[in-house]
């Protein structure tokens, strides 16, 4: 496990305190399918500790974090690494996902993320839950800004790799 | 193979009996071949049942959505192959993400509803909560624990163990344990927002550390199992109406060599001098009283009886009597006329209790009171202490 440094944001931007970040080979990660819920639950055990109700936080944060490891896991690059960052600025945690992939994939990413954005959010991912045998990844994406009210972007990362970063507000979700 | 591989992660079930097809557990599969069975059953379930099918998600602790949709699927073309069966989805209020999740599902197929399971499994918090009662229970942890203090340590209370305190109400018990004994961490549970609210305020302004306060079930809790070397559960046993589903659940989280520690009260042993018969009356009256609402006022001597029956072995029972020489009578007395509020007050007038019977009931608690303010009198309560191992 490494801790972060203080990440710089632009002017503005809110200052998210790095919390923590686990970094792993890609083809680690993708050698066992639980290793998505050995590191969201161990995560979000480590991070919801000084929230004000760390248990439910915790099963907040590691049903999201989980659903946007799921994603990486489905990954088609082979080489590389996966890196999991997250950080807190007040209520809301940020996740920053490092994931390599191949051209095709920062595409998708990309094209998934604008629509998250898009007021039809909503509409989309009710029609996959009434259409769908399987959720695509843009719909696991989409059910986290329906259900979450996360909020999505995607940042430039090096060049085999695109970096996800995803807000959850998750303090506001909870009684 | 890893401990994590030999842990049932989730469990699905049909119950005929009541058209329930209940979910519980930990769902991630990477494929949906993984859920067969499970799917299999709930479409069994739907051909067997008719007019409405509960599906009951209280437990259900994680569900990744390849799983939420798997399940779905079925569910919403049932919705359109049988027009005349309705499904209610059951979820927990616990589980942040439950409600949310399922009940998009209502927006999809109407006859789909989804019902967040309340607060009906304790009956008494709504007395509780009401009208100002946080005083009143500081008060009464004020005077338990003149005598809990030297009671705790008997029981598996030593300083650096990890605790937890469910139904810890306003946190004041959790606080006064973490001065005393420094455990090395407390997670306290409750399912009043208000007693939580109440009790995060208290931590912050008093700048205390090392417990966590959580929103939680105590019969369904979200903590994991096996974690806790002491798990406390003071006066809530007897205000729940099915006792053996927390204690259930107490013996879940704590380890194996563990203790957990109850604490309960026989209301009809209450007792006063001068006018003893009048307060006797009165509290065999309290315990009726609670009786009509689902809770056992009387279950302290049956500790040991529940205790053995949830699967605990080297069973501890004492008793303590609180009375009005602990400290100043005016503290107990203050606790009595609270009582009398709450129990010939709103709990007498929604049974309906006529006045004839509330003034004698009423009269009863002011004897109590005055056997504690009075310069020779002697005023009691009695607490039943329990405590049991989980086996190794």
């Amino acid at each position: 496990m490494l801790m972060g440094s203080v990440r710089n944001e632009p002017a503005g931007e809110p200052t998210f305190e790095p919390m923590i970040q686990i970094d792993m080979e890609i083809k680690a990660f993708v050698s066992a399918w639980k290793h998505c819920d050995y590191v969201s639950t161990y995560m979000a055990r480590m991070i919801s500790q000084n929230r004000s109700d760390s248990v439910r936080h915790s099963n907040l944060f590691s049903s999201a974090f989980n659903e946007l490891l799921e994603v990486a896991f489905r990954t088609r690059h082979t080489d590389g690494e996966l890196a999991c960052r997250v950080s807190r600025h007040g209520a809301t945690d940020r996740i920053e996902l490092t994931i390599p992939c191949v051209p095709e994939e920062r595409q998708f990413y990309q094209e998934a993320v604008s629509h998250v954005a898009g007021f039809e959010a909503r509409e989309r991912y009710l029609n996959s839950v009434s259409g769908d045998l399987a959720p695509s990844r843009e719909v696991v994406l989409l059910e986290l800004a329906v259900d979450y009210n996360a909020t999505l972007s995607v940042e430039e990362a090096e060049s085999d790799a695109i970096k996800l970063v995803v807000d959850l507000p998750l303090e506001g979700l909870q009684h | 193979m890893s401990p994590y591989d030999l842990l049932p992660r989730f469990k699905a079930q049909y119950d005929a009996n009541n058209q329930e097809f209940s979910i519980s557990g930990v769902i991630r599969p990477q494929a949906i071949d993984e859920l067969g069975p499970s799917l299999a059953l709930l479409r069994d379930a739907i051909g067997r049942v008719r007019g409405v099918l509960y599906i009951n998600v209280r437990r259900l602790t994680q569900m990744n959505n390849a799983a939420f949709h798997a399940f779905s699927r079925i569910i919403i073309d049932a919705c359109r192959a049988l027009p005349d069966l309705k499904f209610v989805v059951i979820t927990s209020s616990v589980v942040g993400w439950t409600s949310r999740k399922f009940g998009r599902l209502s927006g999809i197929e109407p006859n789909i509803t989804v019902e967040e399971y309340d607060s009906e499994f304790y009956p008494g918090q709504g007395f509780l909560e009401e009208g100002g009662f946080v005083p009143i229970l500081r008060t009464q942890t004020k005077l338990t624990w003149r005598h809990e203090r030297t009671i705790l340590p008997r029981h598996g209370m030593s300083p650096g163990i990890v605790m937890a305190d469910i139904c810890c109400g306003i946190g004041d018990f959790a606080v006064l344990v973490q001065k005393e004994f420094q455990p090395s961490r407390i997670v306290a549970l409750d399912h009043s927002i208000s007693s939580l609210d109440y009790a995060r305020r208290v931590m912050r302004e008093f700048d205390i550390r090392g417990i966590e306060y959580t929103y939680g079930d105590a019969s369904e809790m979200l903590l994991d199992e096996a974690q806790f070397d002491l798990v406390t559960c003071r006066h809530s046993l007897q205000i729940f109406n099915r006792p053996e589903l927390i204690l259930k659940e107490l013996y879940r989280i704590c380890k194996p060599g563990g203790r957990v520690y109850i604490t309960n009260e026989k209301n009809s042993h209450c007792l006063g001098e001068p006018r003893a018969e009048s307060i006797r009356w009165t509290y065999n009256e309290v315990a009726k009283l609670f009786a009509h609402f689902e809770m056992d006022v009387e279950l302290g001597p049956k500790s040991r009886r529940y205790l053995i029956e949830a699967g605990f072995e080297d069973i501890r029972v004492e008793t303590f009597m609180v009375t009005n020489m602990d400290g100043d009578p005016q503290d107990f007395a203050d606790v009595i006329v609270a009582w009398a509020d709450v129990y010939a007050g709103d709990m007498a007038s929604r049974r309906g209790d006529g006045p004839e019977f509330v003034a004698r009931f009423r009269q009863g608690f002011q004897d109590h009171i005055f056997a504690a303010l009075h310069p020779k009198g002697y005023a009691g309560w009695p607490i039943w202490v329990a405590s049991g191992r989980r086996p190794q």
